[in-house]
């Protein structure tokens, strides 16, 4: 192909200048003779610039070199000029081939490399996809994790107050002969119980409703005194065997939040405190303005809550040690005070090892009249 | 007077046991974890015990394990329901009887009963006995069972299966205990076979499908229904 091409030249290059040979220098032909062999080297390498510029350089003896149309040379100086076109074809053509030689393997080790970074970019881009697939599937299977363990909490927490109704009503239906007094605390557990049933029931409410993205609170103005107080007249029970003491100044500024949700937050925290404190051990509920926040603090003497699970006690059916419950309570305090702006802390109970809950609320703006 | 200890950690379960026990004339002593029910059974042994299985501390199957090493105290475990392999576990490692929760009292107690019944029987010699189940008789000499004056005529494996739950009326047995006494220590999962050998019984026995004496335990075992005991006293 190079020696065609190349050959082709020389020879449309001789036709063309063999009208005016006689008018133009040696030198005129020569370099355009030289222009075959370059070609040759582009295109064919070296080998065909070598075969080129032989031939060249017979045809500018042939056509260019008097006497015409023969192999003979009369003139010394036309000696000299062909042996120097023939090195300088050989030259310029071994020099072009091998430049043209190198630019084919640098476009051609381009070739590969591009090659093997689409292999590469491909092979990654799977494993992108099949990490992203891992990933949802492991969601899935947390998702699906979490609801068996919701059911399994669920069912527990509720057959606990039914195990102790259960047993205190079918003793009595059975007629067991009991003085007046235990007869009444039998009661009292059997009312007790079915109240804790119903909590928890407000707590699956709340955890549905969560789940649901619809826990939107319907904001007023809350009286903290006063939902405190009224809720620990009703837990009055859970705290038959410690001591509670409620400090929440009547003066304190009113929360902006929902009344009912606010309530199950209270409830939730006392009932939490109840559950770790020991027998005649001290649950203390206060409360204070702090930078333009309403702080409301429950605090126990219980084991309280190691450092490294103070975040996670918040999360779904995580619970503290010593504890069999389902730990959606937390769960819903959190969701309910954030979803009021708020946000919920655990931290050491001063002066003891228990744990104190601090929920911050936000004020309601109160308008100029 | 018959001491009884109720582990659980439910103060209100624990009321609620306690006042229908102690109205019943037995001693009462409850705690709400694992090691204080193993520091109690040490220090003031009960005649029997009540273990709920979900404890705060340590579990109450382990609770069982411990106390078996070194006391033969009876123990009824309290448990969830839905929780079959809990309650094998828990007869496995020792206990004698379990109740699923929720429960009603007059079960628990005749569950309480049926364990105090086999403590004192324990003591006693049962080689030549005849063992007396309500009507049923079961000669262990002379391989002859008989329900009220109608002789049962049982294949070898029938009888041993009967005769095993014969020795402890009211109790449960689990598959992997019978399999083993009557088969041999080589079994232990083949559950399929008391199927069929159980409900050979029944039909030999005349078990009135209602009531059957041999009771199914569903995932657990079989027991052979105690008149005494369920008639309370």
């Amino acid at each position: 192909m190079g020696i065609a091409l190349g050959a082709a030249t020389v020879v449309v290059a001789s036709a063309a200048l063999l009208p005016v040979r006689t008018h133009v220098t040696r030198a005129t032909p020569a370099l355009v003779l030289v222009l075959g062999v370059v070609v040759a080297g582009v295109v064919g390498g070296s080998i065909a610039a070598m075969v080129v510029a032989l031939l060249a350089a017979a045809a500018y003896n042939l056509v260019f070199i008097p006497p015409y149309w023969t192999f003979k040379v009369n003139v010394a100086d036309d000696w000299v000029a062909l042996a120097v076109f023939v090195v300088v074809a050989l030259a310029m053509g071994l020099l072009v081939a091998g430049q043209a030689e190198r630019r084919r393997a640098a476009e051609q080790r381009e070739a590969e490399l591009r090659t093997l970074y689409d292999h590469l970019r491909a092979m990654s881009e799977e494993r992108e996809q099949l990490a992203e697939e891992a990933t949802r599937a492991q969601v899935l299977e947390r998702v699906d994790e979490q609801r068996a363990a919701l059911l399994r909490s669920v069912s527990h927490d509720l057959r606990t107050p039914l195990a102790s109704i259960r047993a205190v009503a079918s003793d009595l239906r059975d007629g067991t002969a009991y003085d007046d007094e235990t007869r009444t605390e039998l009661l009292e557990t059997v009312c007790d119980e079915a109240e804790r049933l119903d909590r928890i029931v407000a707590n699956l409410l709340s955890l549905s409703r969560i789940e649901a993205g619809a826990l939107t609170p319907d904001r007023q103005a809350v009286a903290l005194d006063e939902l405190v107080a009224d809720r620990v007249r009703r837990l009055g029970a859970l705290f038959r065997q410690t001591r509670i003491q409620v400090e929440v100044p009547p003066d304190l500024p009113l929360v902006d939040g929902d009344y009912t949700q606010l309530d199950q937050v209270v409830t939730n925290l006392l009932e939490n405190a109840a559950r770790y404190a020991p027998p005649a051990s001290l649950v203390r509920v206060s409360a204070e303005e702090r930078n333009g926040m309403v702080d409301l603090r429950v605090a126990d003497e219980g084991i309280g809550v190691p450092d490294w699970e103070r975040k996670r006690i918040f999360e779904p059916f995580r619970k503290g040690e010593g504890s069999r419950s389902s730990g959606v309570g937390l769960a819903i305090c959190k969701a309910i005070v954030e979803a009021h702006g708020g946000t919920i802390d655990v931290e050491r109970t001063a002066g003891g090892g228990g744990a104190t809950f601090v929920v911050s609320l936000p004020k309601r703006e109160v308008r100029a009249p | 007077m018959t001491r009884v200890l109720v582990v659980d950690d439910e103060p209100a379960l624990l009321r609620a046991v306690g006042a229908a026990l102690k109205a019943r004339g037995y001693d009462v002593a409850t705690v709400g974890t694992g090691q204080a029910a193993i520091d109690a059974i040490a220090l003031t042994p009960p005649d029997v015990v009540v273990l709920d299985l979900g404890l705060p501390d340590l579990d109450g199957i382990e609770v069982c394990r411990r106390v078996r090493e070194w006391s033969d105290v009876p123990i009824v475990v309290l448990s969830a329901e839905g929780s079959e392999e809990r309650k094998v576990l828990a007869l496995d490692q020792g206990a004698d009887d379990y109740v699923t929760k929720p429960f009603s009292t007059a079960e628990l107690l005749a569950r309480i009963r049926v364990a105090l019944r086999h403590r004192k029987d324990d003591a006693a010699p049962e080689d030549d006995a005849v063992l007396r189940v309500g009507d049923l008789q079961v000669d262990l000499a002379r391989h002859v069972v008989e329900v009220g004056d109608r002789k049962v005529d049982l294949t070898p494996k029938e009888f041993a299966f009967l005769a095993l739950l014969a020795r402890w009326p009211g109790r449960v047995l689990t598959h992997r205990a019978i399999l083993q006494d009557v088969w041999g220590p080589e079994y232990g999962s083949e559950s399929q076979y008391l199927r069929v050998y159980a409900s050979q019984l029944r039909k030999k026995l005349d078990d009135d499908p209602a009531q059957p004496r041999l009771i199914t335990e569903p995932g657990v075992g079989y027991r052979l229904v105690d008149p005494a005991a369920e008639a309370g006293g």
